[in-house]
């Protein structure tokens, strides 16, 4: 998952003692695993508004975590900490789905007497009709879908019906038949690009009037770039809470979210409780001093599946030649990032991150600028003018500013962009932008899969002319074939062992430079009970788990 | 008819035996000189004391201070404070952030920036309203009304958000007008940004007195021996614009800095890598907590750069023009009457 803003992610360890809340049941009132007081409103702070406020559109690790308790998809991930959390379990399907045909038809039941938050029920043809809405909406998670059957084809016509799911609305059984076999898709059912809506919801992004809710929470007003609220969704307790027990119904009454840009203001406000939690770490000038004071009380390290790296442009000059890609590597000291991101980033040159199934650690690029300067003159580029792109928030910007050194350092003749973070992916993931040719990004795992990370942004197949997260566009046709075989097959230990060799022949290849991985916080005021808040893996800190002490 | 050139030199050193019994002007005049100098001085510093330039990156770097080694940047991010001498010059006021660049020799190379902007916004926004005023104060009707209103556009314009949105447009796609075409990180693009809103400043109360001097007679003298529009606007009124045009312009040079400085506090500006004193808040500001002189230094050179101008420059107006105030006010009721006395092609609008 793309992350915009000054971040959050996704985590792997952490196992507080919470697992209360994530066993609780939809008539389990407290929610939590504490002891702490039912009720009360949260008072919020996100550094940015999340890029849609709309489950069909959002890419965001901001959006997802606005959403995760709002919008049910028909399978969810388990409320826990850490792995734990990673566990794929029924959302609004009774059961995890019957896989048959060889692997390409997927048989799931909805669960009986489901209702949105405006009562309407919940039919198994909403299904269809959601997925076909974020198809048309060219959601930047169709890719996802195209292999259902007949997908492709109405991606392109935006005339449906989609022939590759059928539902019943009688049975509330939906079968997908899928082209061909497809490894990822039970983990891809629990995305939230296909969390079911209304049938009559408008195809068009909803940001400022969200759609119905499923989950125990619903967004009762949104203003984008502002902030937005949550009150309980009335056919919670009524309906789907009874009808889904393995997803709590939260402490808190609802929560007001705020967007305050300024992250030193945002801790200054969670240390005086104007705020009880900011979603974003707290900024890198401030993060030992708050580490230090508030660690185990108020304040929380949550590792992320995460890899940051350097993109290149491997269609055109310079970066069409792998000399000149491996010799950047070679220049790209992760050890300088690692202080730039103040101690928050692990350093790494590979691109699955630790926790992800298939990363083995490996050293391709040992730090040697003098190598590099070589490697770039015998390669003899036939054009060293090179644009640098990265977003404005910090340390992101430092991150820039440090590529843009590095490649001057090494030769190049470059230009720094700094773009605001709420438009970076836009403008470079769209192919018309002039002067793509190399920049500063980041991925967050969307599932515990490893072709999460190799299919959307290194197979050729994933490059488009807008929506574009392959934003080297990187296309080589032994390295999609392997992606392609491999995302067919259930993953194992003889698929890890085979995703941790193409992870380094991919590498060998260069189409990134890759310099860490992530680390991410969670920071609340005293008020409430760290030890309740559950970040998960995927969609982040759960609004269910908040709770007063 | 030209000023007297005996005159004209009376007037001028006249001016300069005020001036120079303003000493608090003079102070300042010599602080001024010193900034100037200082950043002047910026590669002398950067090539034979610290050894580094403005943008050269030392994060992960050790220096020796008293025969101890010490990291530039420690790993969780904290950049190294002031060595003064310790370190044989060498991050004199310590390193900038977390890319551990010498905050010395970005304090000069950014003084060389925000005066460079700030100069050149100013010389800029100056011919530009000279050239307006002259046109609208000479010609007057349909040239006056047309320059006038546009000045009253711009005037009427929230300068700093429009200055902010263009500075962002430009510093992100660059400028390209026909063979005008300026990349994205250009230091023009401040410069052109500040002067176009800073022209009605100096064009509008210029203008006024374009308006009173074309009335006097040896305008008329001139016009009557036949001289051109062009000679009586450059040969004729403009020498006698002199001393507004010094004061206007050393003024505009703080404003132009004080601007710069907002514009690239808010990214607008001069863009990274490269310093200036705006950009270098915006960094400090960030670490204010663990290394405050990382802001306050280079809002201090702000501070003391901009009141020594705007003292030089009180200074100057009251010395080159000791009755200006009475005459800005004469043409100021001369514009707000018509512009009629003796008028040749109607009413000012202005």
């Amino acid at each position: 998952m793309k992350k915009l803003g000054a971040g959050i992610a996704i985590v792997v360890l952490g196992a507080l003692a919470t697992i209360g809340l994530a066993s609780c049941g939809g008539g389990d009132t407290s929610g939590g695993g504490g002891n702490g007081q039912q009720g009360g409103i949260l008072n919020a702070t996100y550094a940015s508004f999340p890029d849609y406020m709309d489950p069909a559109l959002s890419y965001t690790v901001e959006g997802w975590t606005a959403m995760a308790d709002v919008y049910i998809p028909l399978l969810t991930y388990k409320h826990a900490n850490g792995e734990e959390g990673s566990e794929v379990i029924p959302g609004l399907a009774k059961e995890m789905p019957k896989i048959s045909n060889g692997g390409k038809t997927y048989t799931l039941f909805l669960r009986p007497g489901l209702k949105y938050s405006d009562g309407t029920p919940v039919k198994a043809s909403d299904f269809p009709a959601s997925v076909e809405r974020m198809i048309e909406l060219n959601s930047p998670g169709s890719p996802f879908y195209l292999t259902i059957e007949g997908a492709e084809k109405f991606a392109e016509t935006k005339k449906g019906p989609l022939p590759g799911i059928k539902a019943d609305d009688k049975t509330g059984e939906i079968v997908i038949n899928l082209e061909s076999p497809r490894g990822t898709f039970t983990a891809e059912l629990a995305m939230m690009f296909v969390s079911v809506l209304p049938q009559d919801t408008p195809v068009e992004d909803l940001s400022a009037d969200p759609a119905p809710a499923t989950g125990p929470y619903m967004i009762t007003k949104s203003q984008p770039g502002k902030g937005w609220e949550y009150q309980r969704n009335p056919y919670w307790a009524k309906a789907n809470g009874e009808a889904m027990p393995d997803l709590p119904e939260g402490v808190v009454d609802g929560a007001k979210v705020t967007v305050v840009r300024n992250e030193q203001s945002q801790v200054d406000d969670v240390e005086r409780g104007v705020y009880e939690w900011m979603q974003n770490p707290p900024p890198s000038s401030r993060y030992a001093e708050v580490k230090e004071k508030y660690e185990g009380s108020q304040f929380r390290v949550e590792p992320t599946i995460s890899t940051y790296y350097f993109w290149m442009n491997a269609q055109e000059p310079p970066f069409d030649d792998v000399k000149v890609r491996q010799a950047v590597n070679h220049a790209v000291d992760p050890r300088a990032l690692e202080r730039i991101y103040a101690g928050q980033l692990s350093g790494s040159q590979q691109i699955l991150p630790p926790g992800m199934p298939g990363h083995k650690e490996f050293e391709l690029y040992p730090y040697d600028l003098a190598k590099a300067k070589q490697m770039v003159k015998e390669a003899n580029p036939s054009d060293m003018d090179i644009t640098v792109w990265t977003d404005t928030e910090s340390p992101n910007n430092e991150a820039g500013e440090y590529f843009n050194e590095v490649l001057k350092d090494i030769g190049f003749n470059t230009t720094l962009k700094l773009v605001n973070a709420d438009n970076i992916t836009t403008i470079t993931g769209n192919l018309s932008t002039p002067n793509l040719d190399a920049g500063w990004s980041n991925w967050y795992e969307d599932y515990p899969h490893p072709n999460d990370f190799l299919q959307p942004l290194l197979a050729g197949e994933s490059i488009q002319p807008t929506n574009n997260y392959n934003f080297g566009q990187f296309d080589d046709p032994a390295i999609n074939k392997k992606i392609a075989e491999l995302a067919e097959e259930q993953l194992g230990p003889e698929q890890e062992e085979a995703y941790a060799q193409l992870d380094e022949e991919i590498m060998e290849l260069a189409p990134w430079a890759p310099f860490g991985n992530r680390t991410v916080s969670t920071f609340v005021s005293d008020e409430i009970d760290l030890d309740s808040v559950i970040f998960n893996p995927t969609f982040g800190h759960y609004l269910s788990s908040f709770e007063f002490k | 008819m030209p000023t007297e050139p005996s005159a004209e030199r009376g007037q001028w050193s006249l001016a300069l035996r005020r001036f120079v019994r303003n000493r608090l002007a003079l102070a300042f005049l010599g602080l001024f000189s010193l900034i100037v100098a200082f950043v002047l001085a910026a590669p002398l510093w950067a090539n034979h004391v610290a050894g580094t330039g403005p943008n050269e990156e030392h994060t992960v770097e050790q220096i020796t201070v008293d025969g101890e080694k010490k990291d530039v940047v420690t790993v969780e991010g904290k950049p190294i404070g002031p060595q003064w001498l310790a370190a044989d010059g060498k991050f004199f006021l310590g390193a900038d952030s977390r890319l551990g660049r010498d905050e010395m020799v970005r304090l000069m190379y950014g003084g060389r920036t925000s005066l460079l902007i700030g100069l050149s916004a100013a010389l800029l926004a100056t011919i530009l309203a000279v050239i307006l005023a002259l046109l609208a104060g000479y010609f007057r009707g349909w040239v006056d009304g047309l320059i006038a209103r546009t000045l009253d556009v711009i005037w009427s314009l929230p300068v700093f958000l429009i200055g902010l949105s263009l500075g962002i447009a430009l510093a992100v796609g660059g400028l390209k007008i026909g063979p005008l075409e300026l990349s994205s990180g250009s230091i023009w693009n401040p410069i052109i940004v500040i002067s176009i809103f800073t022209v009605p400043y100096i064009a509008r109360p210029i203008r006024g007195e374009v308006l009173a001097y074309s009335e006097k007679e040896f305008v008329e003298a001139a016009i009557a021996q036949g001289a051109g529009p062009l000679r009586v606007m450059f040969s004729e009124i403009l020498p006698n614009l002199a001393s507004t045009i010094i004061v206007f312009f050393t003024l505009m040079i703080a404003n132009s800095m004080l601007f710069e400085a907002g514009l690239s506090f808010l990214g607008a500006g001069v863009q990274p890598p490269n310093s200036s004193w705006g950009t270098m808040i915006t960094t400090g500001v960030e670490l204010l907590r663990i290394q405050p002189l990382l802001a306050i230094l280079p809002g201090t050179m702000i501070m003391l750069t901009v009141l020594s101008l705007n003292i030089v420059g009180d200074a100057l107006r009251d010395a080159l023009d000791p009755r200006g105030k009475a005459r800005m006010d004469a043409a100021l009721e001369f514009e707000a009457q018509g512009g009629t006395a003796g008028s040749r092609q109607g009413t000012a609008l202005g």
